[in-house]
This record gives C-alpha cells, structure tokens and sequence, in this order.
C-alpha cells in the first residue's frame, strides 16, 4: 500500500499570508528537506501532539501511512496531518489487519489557524488509496486540545470537531471505550469506506462496544 | 447532536437513540403501560394518564423539555428527559429522568440515555445536571450515574414513600459541568 503514488499529491491553500500548498504521502527524505514550525511547542495549558520534525518522518516510515503536510513557498511546516494504522494493543486493532485507521494528528500552528488548512490536512489525508475498503477513525480527547489558543470550551471545540469530520463523510458514534468515556466531551467519530464488507460492519459495531455475540 | 445514535447493549441487543418525535405518541404510551406499576409509583406524573402524554406532545417543541428515547426495533425501550427553567437563579441547572423499559434493564442502556443528555446540557450550556432518586429503590441508577461523575450533594431523610407506606431518603445527585480546566 504505497500512499506515494498517488496521481495528485499536492494541492494549493491560497491564504491571507500567501500561498500555501498541502502535500500528502510525504516520505521520510521529503520532510526532512523542510522545517518545523516553533509553534508546535508546549504551552501553559496545551502542547502540540509532534513538537518534533523527526517524529513525522519516523511515521512517515510506516508501512500504509499518510502523512500530510501545509508548507509555506519556503518549504517550512505550517500544519501536519498523519493516518496510520492503529497500535497492535488498541481495541481497533482486533477488527483485523488493515481494517482499521486512524486519523492520529491534524494540527496548524496558531498563526495559520484561520485558513481552514485543516479541512484541506483532512481532504488530503483521505487521499489514500485503500480508503474505501477501509473504516477511517478519529479520537478526540479534550485534554490535547489547544482551548486557549483557540479560546473556545471544550464543547465548542468539540462541535467544530463535529463540523469539520463531518463534511468528510465520518459520523459520530458510540462506544464504551474507556479512554474516550473518560470526559463527556471526548469524541469518536469514523468514517466507513463504500466497499466495507458488512460483516465488518457488524463486527466493528460490536468493538466499539465492547461485546461478542 | 448528532442522531440517531446506535448503541449495543451488554447482551448485544442493538438499540437507536434519537429524540422523541410529534408521531411518537402512541409508542410511548404503550411504552409507559409496560413500565410496572411500582415503579411508576416514583415518577412525577401519572405517566399512563393520556392527558398527561398530551400534554408532553402539545410542549414538544418548547425551550425547556428535551425528551430522547431508545428504540428497539419500533418499539420504545427507554426514555430520558431534560428539564431546564429557562431564567432566573436556577437557568444554568438542567434536570433529568430516565425510565428503562423491564426487559432492558441492567444492560447499559440507562447509562447510554444519561450520556446523551449530558451532551445536550453541555451544547445547552449548562453548568450543572441535577437527577433526585430514591435510595433503597433506584440504587442502580445511583450506582450509575456516579460511575459518570455525578456526587451526592443532599440526603432528604424519609422523603419518599412507597406504595406499603415504608419512608425512603430522596438522594440529589449533581455533576457540574465544567467549561474548562483548572490551572493546577
């Protein structure tokens, strides 16, 4: 499943600050040419899920991994997005090899907030070419949330969440998971690829909550 | 919020969760005939009484009642409501109600119902849900809800009676919810 061959792999992002560009399946060399925005750092109340250059391309390195980049003109990293497969002790994982994947990061730094580069981080992320035979996730734990760098509640946060998977084809659903019912504010939400078997399906709904018939 | 919502229950019951719809009305009488008598006994309304459901259905629409229900099949299983005043000193309070259906008990579903209506007095923004039980008689819902953060805040002594006379406390049960986080 090589993610690097897909047809179109950049997109431009025109922005207020200039024209960005939204590059997917970046390989380990690639994003080693680039730099790393300061802005993915650590703050009072938030920190950002990479705040390393290196961390992306050691994903980058998986087998079947998406990792997707917003670069300014000067090749410098404004925003990551990455989808991999989920950790072999996950619950997700047991659905089988390659069921399963997991939207595991989409992040801008704070000074490009406003250009809706996440949604385009997210359209990219999807360019993958096993999309449709597969269940895409995403968790969303309030607790990685930059709340005052964007100045929202959590359930505010939370909704815009909602908003932006949602024009992506994933729907919120339950589930018993305990990392996620830890806070009522968490999220699961997945998308489930046209050519999922429904078998799968079934068997997936029972994971999220954790029963076998 | 987002409906409607499919939860599986402990023995792999599969149930729907979406708000209570104008056309809902005969269900959820039939819904409220199947609940037993002792435990209607506890409800603040006679609940089989279909001037009473009328009533729900003329406010449906209004600002102040949320009502949700679990369906299995096309058949009401659960019902949960929220109950807000909408001014004054206790606007930010919401209350609620869950009535589980016999066959569907201790599966979960109660506990499902609960999170859905905290998610709606979060999108509500409320700061804090407010649910009365009777100790000795609804001790799993007690159990429930403080496996979901909810504290005992007040113990009324010999509040309630049962239908043989026997007094039991009235626990008040609160769970704030909270906007953001501390600086700790």
């Amino acid at each position: 499943m090589n993610v690097c061959n897909l047809p179109s792999r950049e997109i431009p992002w025109p922005n207020a600050n200039g024209q960005l560009r939204i590059r997917c399946g970046c390989h380990p060399e690639e994003i080693r040419g680039y730099t790393f925005d300061a802005q993915f750092g650590s703050y009072a109340h938030f920190r950002s899920l990479y705040t390393k250059r290196e961390t992306l391309e050691t994903i980058a390195g998986h087998d079947g991994a998406n990792v997707v980049l917003a670069l300014t003109d000067n090749n410098h990293i404004i925003g990551f997005g990455v989808l991999d497969f989920p950790e072999p002790n996950e619950r997700w994982a047991r659905l089988g090899a390659k069921r399963m994947m997991e939207v595991k990061a989409i992040e801008v730094c704070r000074d490009f907030r406003a250009a809706r580069v996440a949604s385009g981080i997210l359209e990219m992320l999807l360019r993958h070419p096993q999309l449709e035979k597969m269940i895409v996730y995403m968790v969303g734990y309030s607790w990685t949330w930059d709340l005052d760098g964007t100045g929202k509640t959590p359930q505010a946060y939370r909704n815009i969440l909602l908003r932006l998977f949602a024009r992506h084809g994933f729907v919120e659903m339950q589930t018993n998971e305990p990392n996620i019912c830890l806070k009522s504010e968490n999220l699961f939400m997945a998308r489930v690829g046209k050519e999922v078997p429904d078998d799968i399906i079934q068997k997936f709904k029972w994971l999220r909550f954790g029963v076998r018939p | 919020m987002r409906y409607p919502k499919e939860c599986v229950l402990k023995e792999c019951q599969e149930v729907v969760i979406r708000p209570l719809a104008r056309d809902d009305e005969p269900l959820l009488l039939q819904f409220f005939n199947e609940i037993p008598e002792a435990d209607r006994w506890y409800m603040r309304y006679d609940v089989t009484d279909i001037g009473v459901i009328k009533k729900w259905f003329e406010h449906i629409d209004s600002d102040t009642v949320d009502s949700i229900i679990a369906l299995s099949g096309d058949r009401i299983v659960g019902h949960g409501s929220l109950h807000v005043r909408g001014f004054g000193s206790t606007r930010h309070v919401g209350r609620f109600r869950i009535v589980i259906h016999p066959e569907f008990r201790l599966q979960r579903l109660g506990t499902w119902l609960t999170l859905d209506l905290i998610q709606l007095a979060m999108d509500k923004g409320l700061e804090i849900l407010r649910t009365d039980l009777v100790a000795g008689i609804e001790d799993v819902a007690i159990d429930a809800v403080r496996k979901l953060d909810f504290v005992k805040r007040a113990e009324i002594r010999d509040y309630a009676r049962d239908p043989e006379g026997n007094h039991h406390d009235l626990v008040v049960m609160i769970k704030r919810l909270h906007r953001g986080w501390g600086d700790f």
